[in-house]
């Protein structure tokens, strides 16, 4: 009867605390998560959005081919125009 | 009285457990709403990091392409540099115009790194540095071991005009050439005469008349047109 009543008391004032505070612990950090997530999402649409201008890379790309075409159009000319040292 | 501090004990068991119970169903609901949001919140990250990857995917070959190209152009730019100025020089020009980067070198002239450079920068204008490396086209490189300027010394700076051409107008088109002087001069002057030369303090009288130069004759022009025309002075 004794250790009936004592495993109450133990019931009662060590393992209802334990669960509550575990418990208590997972719910902070559960809640914790979200306002992060959003963070991230935000962060994920605003480098999309950075990356709105790649397209552009390819326009530079056909301009520096043109310009380095042009370089070495004007290369060749100063090649045969000029006296080597 | 026992049964009763039975049914007590039982009791107090029974309402520890349902507290127990109730404390998991209420936090494990709550954290089970929390993880539904997560999931919401990852499926929208998700999204937008795929449209990242999506838009991203082009950019390391264009970049690899650009970097190609750019690499091609800086190799041929110091090929030619090198090959119309000498190694020396180049490094020189380079270090001028960009002070301290002729520690790094060319890229395909490792020895360029240990070259010690010229310090032209410190005595020439960059324009002047520019002119001079343009094949030896500058007044400065008239003196160049491997021959003489393609450029006329003489008239520099008319041709160095010609490269920045007025918009405006400023002056007119064509101006008549400086006389030319010395024995190579279409016109000969011939000496002064001795005694007409003291005006300073102390001199006795100025002349009556500064003589006039007397032209040479129609006839010694005929005779000789190629010669040059002497003017003598005449004592009156």
């Amino acid at each position: 009867m004794i250790l009936w009543w004592l495993g109450d008391l133990i019931l009662l004032l060590v393992v209802l605390p334990i669960v509550v505070y575990l418990l208590a612990g997972v719910q902070r950090a559960a809640k914790s998560i979200p306002d992060k997530v959003d963070g991230i999402s935000k962060v994920a649409a605003a480098g999309s959005r950075d990356l709105n201008a790649v397209p552009m890379l390819l326009t530079t790309q056909d301009q520096v081919i043109k310009t380095v075409a042009g370089v070495a159009n004007y290369g060749g000319s100063l090649d045969i125009i000029l006296d080597d040292a | 009285m026992y049964l009763f501090a039975v049914a007590a004990a039982g009791v107090v068991t029974i309402i520890a457990v349902v507290l127990i119970v109730l404390a998991l169903v209420v936090y494990l609901v709550s954290i089970i709403l929390q993880l539904r949001r997560i999931t919401a919140g990852l499926a929208e990250v998700m999204g937008g990091v795929g449209e990242i990857v999506r838009k991203s995917t082009p950019v390391n070959g264009v970049v690899k392409t650009i970097n190609e190209q750019l690499d091609a152009g800086v190799d041929l730019l110091e090929g030619l540099l090198v090959k119309k100025a000498g190694l020396e020089d180049a490094v020189g020009l380079v270090d001028g115009l960009y002070p301290g980067s002729a520690s790094a070198g060319f890229r395909r002239f490792p020895e360029s790194r240990t070259t010690k450079p010229p310090r032209v920068g410190e005595v020439y204008t960059r324009g002047t540095l520019t002119l001079a490396r343009l094949g030896r086209e500058a007044p400065i490189a008239a003196a160049s071991p491997v021959g003489p300027a393609l450029r006329d010394a003489a008239y520099g700076s008319a041709a160095a005009a010609k490269l920045y051409p007025e918009p405006r107008q400023a002056r007119p088109q064509s101006l008549p050439r400086s006389p030319v002087v010395g024995t190579g001069a279409p016109i000969q002057y011939g000496p002064s005469p001795p005694d007409t030369i003291s005006w300073g303090r102390g001199a006795a009288e100025p002349p009556a008349a500064v003589p006039e130069p007397q032209a040479s004759t129609p006839e010694a022009e005929a005779a000789a047109p190629d010669a040059p025309k002497t003017i003598s002075w005449k004592r009156s």
